[in-house]
C-alpha cells in the first residue's frame, strides 16, 4: 500500500518530509513540479553518483582520443613536410574534442543508470505534482504511521493506493 | 531578489498552472498561418536547396563554380556564418546557467534549439561542398579495406571533430533540460501525442531523487559545453588561420571568430525572440527585462568586435610586409568589395552603438531592425574573408575576382528555410519556453512568509 500526501506549499512539504525521515520511516518519495533547494538535504541524498561517470568519460576519452591519433598515424608513415608523425599542438586539440565528447556521453549514461531511466511501467504518480502540487509518497511498513506526520504537517490530502 | 522576480514579468506573474497551460496550449493549438508558413518554408527550402544541390551533384561541383582560383567561395562563408549563429544558444545558455542568471530561463530553450538548428544548417553546408556526399564518411576514421586513416594533423579533422562533438554535445543538452517539459505535455495530452511524450520522457515523475540527478548532470552538460563551443569556433577559424594566405594567416582568428560567433548568435536569438512573441503568443515571458539584458550583451560584443577588427588592421599595418598590407589594402579600398566592407562596419559597429540609449535596447521592434542589420554585416563578414583573401594569394598571375554562381546564390537563399523549417518543427515538438524552469523564476509556494 502506498500513502499519498499532496502539499500546496513546498516548503510544508518540506517540512513533512523532514519529520518522515526523523521518525526513522523509510520508502518516502517528494514530487514536486521544480527542483526544490533543501529536498537533497530533507530526503538525505547526498553528491549524485553521476560525477563519477562523467570522470571515467573525460579520462577514457582523453585516452582514446590521443592513441586514435597516434595509432592511425602509424599505421603508415606519410612523412609531410618534415613535420612530426606524432605531432602533440594538433593531436591535444583532437584529445581535448574527444574528452568532451566521451565526457557528455558518459554524463549521459550516468543520468540513465543512477536516475533509473527509462521507465516506462507503471509507478505511483500524480499528474498534479507536475503541475502546482507538491506529493509526498510513503510506500510500505511505514504508510500507517506517516499518515498522522503527514496530516500534522498540513497536507491537503491522503490518498491510499493499493499496488504491487 | 523579489525586485528581479516583479522586473521579469511585464505583466504580472502568472500562477503555476497558468504557465503550464500556455506553453502546452503553444505547443498544441495550431492555427492555418502555422501549416501555410510551414509549407511555403519547407517549400523554398526544396526549391532553393535540395534541387540544386541535386543538380550540383548530377552536374559536379564545377556547378557551384569551384574550378576557379577561389575554390571556397560562399558554401564556406555560409558555412561559417551557421556555425556562428549556433555559439550563442549553448554558450550563454550554459553560462547564465553556471553564473545562476534567473533571466535566462524563459528564453534558453528556445536559444539551444536556434544553435541545435544552425548547426545543422552548418553541417548540410558541408555535405552539398564536399562533391561527392557519398563518400563523406571518409572524414571519419571508418576502418576500411584500403587501411588509409585521414589525417588528423589537418585543421579539417579537427573540424570534423569539432562538429560531431558539438552537435552531439548541444543534442543532449537540449534533450535533457527538456526532460519535465516532456512529462508535463505527457500529463496533458491524449491518445498518440500523450503515447509518444511518455516515450520521450522516459518516465519522468519529478521525484527528488530524479531531479537531484538531473541537475547534477545538466551541471556537467554545461560545464562541458562552454569549453567546447568556444574550441568549435576557434578550429573553425584555424581552417583558415593555419593557411599562409594573405589576410587569414593571423593569431587573432580564434578569438575574431569566436567573438563574431556570439555576437550575431546573439543577434540571432533577438530575432527568434520577437518571433516567438509575436507569432507564438509568448509576450508574457519574455519581456523588458530580457530585451535590455540581450542588447547590453550586444553592445559589448559589438565593442569587443570592433576593437578586434581594428587590431587586425592595425596588425597588417604594423607587419611591414606587403603582402599583409596590400591584402588589407584590397580588402578596405581597392578590391571589388571594399563597398561590402563598409557595409559591414556600418552594420555591426556603428548601428550597435544605439544601444548606449535605454529607450532603444527596450523597443522591440527597433531591436529586431539591429538585429536584423547585425546578422546581415556578419553574413557579410564572412563573405570577406573567403572572397577578399582567397582569389588573391601570392601569384598575381593567379589573381580574379570571385562572384557566386547562381547555384550558390540560391543554396545560400534555401539555407534560411532549411532553418526556419527547422526551427517551425521544434516549436511544436519542444515546449519553447522551459515550463518548470520559469516556475522558478516566480514567487515560491510558500505558507510561510521567507525569512530572508
Amino acid at each position: 500500500m502506498t500513502l499519498l500526501a499532496s502539499f500546496a506549499h513546498e516548503d510544508t512539504a518540506l517540512d513533512a518530509a523532514r519529520a518522515l525521515r526523523e521518525k526513522g520511516i523509510g520508502g518516502v518519495e517528494l514530487f514536486s513540479p521544480i527542483p526544490l533547494h533543501g529536498a537533497d538535504e530533507a530526503l538525505g541524498l547526498g553528491k549524485s553518483k553521476v560525477r563519477v561517470f562523467t570522470l571515467l568519460g573525460a579520462i577514457l576519452g582523453a585516452i582514446g582520443g590521443f592513441s586514435l591519433c597516434v595509432w592511425t598515424a602509424t599505421r603508415f608513415i606519410l612523412p609531410t613536410a618534415g613535420k612530426a608523425i606524432i605531432a602533440l599542438p594538433p593531436y591535444l586539440l583532437i584529445t581535448y574534442e574527444t574528452t568532451i565528447l566521451l565526457g557528455t556521453l558518459m554524463t549521459l549514461l550516468g543520468f540513465f543508470v543512477v536516475g533509473r531511466f527509462p521507465a516506462w511501467r507503471d509507478r505511483v504518480y500524480r499528474p498534479s505534482s507536475n503541475v502546482d502540487r507538491f506529493v509526498i509518497a510513503v510506500a510500505g511498513s511505514g504508510a500507517a504511521d506517516a499518515e498522522t506526520i503527514l496530516r500534522a504537517a498540513g497536507a491537503e490530502s491522503i490518498e491510499r493506493e493499493e499496488s504491487e | 531578489m523579489s525586485a528581479t522576480r516583479e522586473l521579469m514579468f511585464d505583466h504580472g506573474q502568472p500562477s503555476y498552472s497558468e504557465v503550464n497551460h500556455d506553453v502546452i496550449k503553444a505547443l498544441t493549438t495550431t492555427t492555418w498561418r502555422y501549416w501555410v508558413t510551414l509549407g511555403i518554408s519547407a517549400g523554398t527550402a526544396l526549391l532553393f536547396f535540395i534541387a540544386p544541390w541535386i543538380y550540383q551533384i548530377i552536374v559536379g561541383v564545377g556547378a557551384a563554380g569551384m574550378n576557379r582560383n577561389a575554390m571556397w567561395g560562399t558554401y564556406l562563408s555560409n558555412f561559417i556564418f551557421w556555425i556562428g549563429l549556433s555559439h550563442s544558444g549553448t554558450l550563454l545558455s550554459a553560462v547564465l546557467h553556471i553564473t545562476q542568471s534567473d533571466w535566462r530561463k524563459s528564453i534558453y530553450r528556445s536559444a539551444e534549439a536556434m544553435t541545435l538548428f544552425s548547426l545543422m544548417t552548418a553541417a548540410m553546408f558541408v555535405m552539398v561542398h564536399v562533391g561527392r556526399v557519398w563518400f563523406v564518411h571518409w572524414t571519419f576514421p571508418v576502418p576500411n579495406p584500403m587501411e588509409l586513416w585521414p589525417n588528423f594533423r589537418s585543421p579539417l579533422m579537427f573540424d570534423v571533430m569539432a562538429i560531431v562533438t558539438y552537435l552531439t554535445a548541444s543534442s543532449v543538452f537540449i534533450y535533457m533540460g527538456s526532460l519535465p517539459d516532456f512529462a508535463a505535455v505527457r500529463d496533458r495530452s491524449t491518445g498518440l501525442r500523450k503515447r509518444i511524450y511518455t516515450i520521450m520522457c522516459f518516465g519522468w515523475r519529478g521525484t527528488a531523487h530524479e531531479w537531484h540527478t538531473l541537475s547534477w548532470a545538466y551541471t556537467f552538460f554545461a560545464v562541458l559545453v562552454i569549453p567546447l563551443a568556444v574550441s568549435v569556433h576557434s578550429i573553425v577559424s584555424w581552417d583558415f588561420a593555419m593557411s599562409t594566405v594573405p589576410g587569414l594567416h593571423q593569431t587573432i582568428f580564434a578569438p575574431y571568430f569566436v567573438c563574431g560567433a556570439i555576437y550575431s548568435g546573439t543577434a540571432g536569438i533577438v530575432t527568434v525572440m520577437w518571433m516567438l512573441r509575436r507569432f507564438m503568443g509568448f509576450g508574457r515571458y519574455i519581456g523588458q527585462l530580457h530585451i535590455d539584458n540581450l542588447s547590453k550583451l550586444l553592445l559589448v560584443l559589438s565593442l569587443i568586435w570592433t576593437y578586434i577588427n581594428i587590431s587586425e588592421m592595425f596588425t597588417g599595418w604594423y607587419s611591414g610586409t606587403s603582402f599583409e598590407y596590400e591584402a588589407i589594402l584590397f580588402r578596405i579600398k581597392d578590391g571589388p568589395y571594399a563597398w561590402l566592407y563598409w557595409e559591414m562596419i556600418a552594420f555591426c559597429a556603428l548601428v550597435p552603438l544605439a544601444l548606449f540609449s535605454k529607450r532603444i535596447r527596450t523597443n522591440w521592434n527597433v531591436m529586431l531592425v539591429i538585429s536584423i542589420l547585425i546578422n546581415i554585416g556578419m553574413l557579410t563578414e564572412r563573405f570577406i574573408i573567403v572572397a577578399s583573401s582567397l582569389p588573391r594569394k601570392f601569384l598575381p598571375d593567379a589573381f580574379g575576382v570571385y562572384f557566386p554562381s547562381l547555384v550558390e546564390i540560391s543554396i545560400t537563399v534555401g539555407s534560411f528555410a532549411i532553418f526556419t523549417t527547422l526551427f517551425l518543427l521544434f516549436v511544436k515538438i519542444f515546449p519553447a519556453v522551459s515550463i518548470y524552469e520559469v516556475k522558478e523564476t516566480l514567487n515560491p509556494l510558500r505558507k510561510k512568509e521567507a525569512h530572508s
